[in-house]
């Protein structure tokens, strides 16, 4: 077991510097802003853009650029300094990964309790009427974007803008340092919308597999054995027929992480890491975008990692030690 | 050209959209849309006191004012900062004394600008001294440090003594801001500044931005040793607010895209200053993505402005109505223009150009940006309320016939297609354009109406749009790249003379081989003489005629199709008594106030 996390995390740390590796290749060989250029403002001659260019060591051959990098990252933890915020790139990501795990955690734990139950239950109520209707729900939300998610529940709950105003809307955002409550109220709404799409793809995830598994034979037998319905169902069912539901989790809070809720901590400005990288983007910020890059591939690796250890537990089936 | 929340030309997408997105909304003209209020001035009960909140899409561009040329930073940079000249809300027409004691004196032959400095003004905290006029001369002079990077100084200010012996100077060592000669500091309160030429008209303009704002080296030069330079993050202020700091100088108020926090300054004296500064505490609000819900928030909401963005069309109907005395349209000052490259066949064909910009319906394109509110319709080059623009023409134009009719005229533009050697009067060649757009959503649409208008003059076009930053620094900006058409480029003021907007877009001694802000490569000998001699002129009333004598020229040559002069709307809250300040078109938050 011990040897086979050390072989993954040689290996996601191998995935780390190809990420790293390929960020850099895409800005340089691929059409992207220049970053001194951008620096130098519209009414600079190509001699002092030179200079700048120079200061910010983007004169310098880009293998050269790349093995400095990572040798700051691997000697000093440093990643740089952000071009356009002027200020190291690893303050930034910290300060803006509280808000993101912050909305990632809570709106996991609301898709789970949404969507677990209601997979289950349509499994076990297939072709039901109520399993042909959260079907359809989940279908809905699946398909509402959740930028457009996020605005209408804004329209209707947030109380500066909202017909029924009960919620903080947008901007209201709080870190827990600031109390629970303060901490918690601001973000139900981009919790709930975050999780509502998501809860009802591990709905229809679960479903599907808890059908197959319930066809088993293993199923039948712990009937047959006259084990109650609701043993067969969480104790055999749920357990086997929910591994590739914690894969998906893993991934989801890895990518989450990663600044992928852009789109629900742009609607409700949240200051995560998904706005950051969005501006990194826009003003060709490599240092910024490269560390966001790095520590969302880190994050996937980590939780990756997570998942294979969970599937110990609940499948015991998998032998570790045998791999 | 200063970074605009309006113009498509360097702003973070997201505010782009907002602006460009203007609404149909009825009222509108040249200047200021005068069914709104605009107010410049506070009102006689303006109440002290309170927080004034300001909402935005983005964060500032650079903290530092040595660096900062963005419409939206100057808003917070003008309540932080004392420049030697500023403008006071309702001035469009010359810069006033703000730093300065008095207006400059001027030499006899014009090449020697002496200003007096106040005293009493001091550095907040924690550098807590007296400013010198040794401070305006070190904040000048770190401007061309590539940490810093300033970019207009070299624009503006290249005419000073021992200029170019600065730039060697950096260039060996950049960690160290260089000697300008032309930069004397005979005494702490007297600045000196000495000219090759008379280039003082545009020198004294430049002053009144940020870059003129002292900085302190002694406690400074630490910070700048560093690329970029570090300053940013310790700024020394000198206006009515600072932002809240810790005992070293680190800006604690400042997170970026996050918040800005600004606080009243302690060292500030308002005997010495103008500006009332009526509220305690200034914050800037980042992040809202969501313009329609932002412009909603504030609206409805208390003691807010906006910052970076205007309301989208829907907010804007709702704001001309229901919110009428809640919104103000003051103009940009800038204008945005599709761009077509004279050195490039078959546009260098003066014939076809005229042709392209006859047949294009500028109307459509206006409605891109929002209909009657966004702005008049262009038809040259200075944009209203920019000395130079009604001896241009003003809104009825320069004259020419190709620019008349704003929904087009196929008809004319056949027959210049005919003159041009197409007999057909369209394009029969087999050439295929390259046109580049940003591809934000409303700039789409301008690309759409271009393509569809050079289609029916019979060009095959290849439409690329790209993200703002790559279609500026990739294409449009490197004349190597070979672009026919720049679809959606346009130009702010830097300050309110004409010079700042004609000469770096078109003349044909600043087309560059990357960074290249002349766009269509307009290179006429007869245009870039009267530039050099106008720029040379110190005369108000000359100058004005002088550079509406350039735009006529440059409008007759059809490099590029002008199509709006820009509003730029400010909203506010209920109870925000605000102040416009009609030279930067935003609110002026040292003059707003929050209403008893």
């Amino acid at each position: 077991m011990l040897e086979y996390i050390l072989r993954r995390v040689l290996w996601g740390v191998a995935m780390l510097f190809l990420v790293s590796g390929v960020i850099f290749v895409i800005f340089y060989l691929l059409p992207s802003a220049d970053p001194a250029t951008l620096r130098a403002g519209r009414q600079a001659s190509p001699d002092q853009i030179e200079r700048i260019r120079e200061s910010l060591g983007l004169d310098r051959p880009v293998f050269i650029q790349y093995v400095d990098y990572m040798k700051q990252i691997f000697f000093h933890f440093d990643f740089g300094y952000s071009y356009q915020y002027e200020t190291s790139v690893s303050s930034l990501i910290f300060d803006r990964l509280g808000p993101t795990a912050s909305l990632t955690f809570g709106a996991a734990i609301l898709w789970l309790l949404m969507g677990i139950p209601i997979g289950i239950i349509s499994a076990v109520r297939a072709r039901s009427l109520l399993d042909r209707s959260t079907m359809v729900i989940s279908l809905a939300l699946i398909s509402a974007p959740v930028f457009w998610l996020g605005l209408i529940s804004l329209y209707l709950f947030a109380d500066d803008i909202g017909l029924i105003p009960i919620l903080p809307g947008a901007g209201s955002y709080e870190p827990l340092s600031a109390g629970p409550i303060a901490w918690a109220g601001p973000l139900i709404l981009p919790w709930t919308v975050l999780a509502a799409a998501s809860a009802a793809v591990y709905a229809r995830y679960l479903r599907s597999d808890m059908i197959d598994v319930m066809g088993e034979d293993y199923i039948r037998t712990a009937r047959a054995k006259g084990l109650p319905e609701r043993k067969v169902v969480m104790k055999h069912g749920v357990r086997s027929a929910i591994t590739p539901v914690i894969t998906l989790l893993g991934l989801d809070i890895g990518v989450l992480l990663a600044g992928n809720a852009i789109l629900t901590e742009s609607v409700f400005n949240i200051p995560g890491v998904g706005r950051l990288v969005l501006d990194a983007i826009d003003k060709a910020d490599l240092p910024l975008i490269q560390g966001v890059t790095l520590f969302g591939a880190f994050f996937i690796v980590i939780f990756n990692l997570v998942v294979d250890i969970a599937y110990a537990y609940l499948d015991p089936r998998v032998r570790y030690d045998d791999l | 050209m200063k970074r605009n929340k309006a113009l498509a030309v360097g702003v973070a997408s997201l505010s782009i959209v907002a602006m460009l997105a203007l609404a149909s909304c009825g009222g509108s003209s040249g200047t200021a849309t005068t069914d709104f209020p605009l107010p410049t001035e506070a009102p006689s009960d303006a109440q002290k006191g309170g927080t004034i909140e300001v909402l935005s899409g983005s964060d500032i561009d650079y903290m530092d004012p040595g660096a900062s040329y963005y419409q939206f930073t100057f808003m917070i940079h003008y309540a932080m900062f004392r420049p030697l000249l500023s403008w006071p809300p309702g001035e469009t027409k010359t810069p006033q004394p703000d730093l300065a004691a008095e207006q400059p004196t001027i030499s006899d032959d014009g090449k020697t600008v002496t200003f007096k400095i106040r005293e009493g003004v001091k550095f907040a905290p924690p550098v807590d001294r007296d400013v010198t006029s040794a401070d305006v001369k070190y904040a000048i002079e770190r401007g061309l440090m590539p940490g810093v990077a300033n970019g207009y100084i070299g624009a503006y200010m290249d005419g000073l003594d021992g200029f170019d012996a600065a730039i060697e100077s950096v260039e060996s060592d950049p960690t160290v801001a260089p000697d300008i000669s032309g930069i004397k500091t005979p005494d702490d309160q007297t600045i000196v500044f000495e000219l090759t030429d008379t280039t003082s008209a545009t020198l004294i303009q430049a002053l009144s931005l940020p870059v003129s704002a002292p900085v302190p080296e002694e406690y400074a030069k630490q910070y700048d040793s560093e690329s970029p330079s570090t300053y940013g993050d310790h700024v020394a202020a000198t206006g009515p607010y600072m932002v809240e700091n810790d005992a070293k100088g680190a800006l604690t108020g400042y997170e970026p895209g996050k918040e800005i926090r600004l606080v009243r300054n302690p060292n500030w004296d308002s005997s010495s200053d103008a500006r009332p500064a009526y509220a305690d505490r200034i914050t800037v609000k980042e992040g809202y993505a969501d313009s329609a819900s932002a412009s909603r928030q504030i609206l409805t909401g208390e003691g807010q402005v906006n910052g970076d963005f205007g309301p989208p069309p829907s907010v804007l109907r709702e704001a001309a109505t229901r919110y009428k005395e809640q919104l103000s349209l003051p103009t940009s000052g800038g204008s945005r223009y599709v761009s077509l490259n004279t050195q490039l066949a078959p546009l260098d064909d003066l014939n076809v150009r005229k042709a392209v910009l006859a047949a294009t319906n500028r109307e459509a394109l206006r409605l891109t940006a929002g209909g009657e509110a966004a702005g008049a319709i262009a038809n040259h080059f200075i944009p209203p309320d920019i000395p130079g623009f009604e001896e241009a023409g003003g809104f009825d134009g320069t004259g020419a016939d190709f620019l008349e009719k704003p929904a087009g005229d196929l008809a004319l533009a056949a027959e210049y297609m005919k003159k041009a050697g197409y007999k057909s009067g369209k394009y029969d060649g087999n050439d295929e354009l390259l046109m580049v757009g940003d591809d934000s959503a409303s700039s789409r649409q301008i690309g759409e109406i271009m393509l569809d208008t050079f289609q029916k003059l019979g060009f095959k076009v290849n439409y690329r749009p790209v993200s703002q930053e790559i279609m500026y620094t990739k294409f449009c900006g490197t004349p190597a790249a070979k672009v026919a058409i720049c679809a959606t480029t346009g130009w702010l003021k830097d300050f309110n003379d004409a010079e700042s907007l004609l000469d770096p877009t078109f003349n044909g001694n600043n087309i560059l081989p990357s960074n290249n802000v002349n766009w269509p490569q307009l290179d006429v000998e007869s245009i870039n003489d009267a530039m050099a001699k106008a720029a040379l002129l110190t005369d108000q009333d000359e100058r004005t005629k002088a550079w509406a004598d350039i735009d006529r020229q440059i409008t007759a040559q059809a490099p590029a199709l002008p199509w709006i002069w820009d509003n730029s709307p400010v909203i506010w809250s209920e109870n925000v008594a605000p102040v416009i300040n009609l030279f930067n078109a935003t609110a002026d938050l040292s003059y707003t106030s929050l209403k008893k």
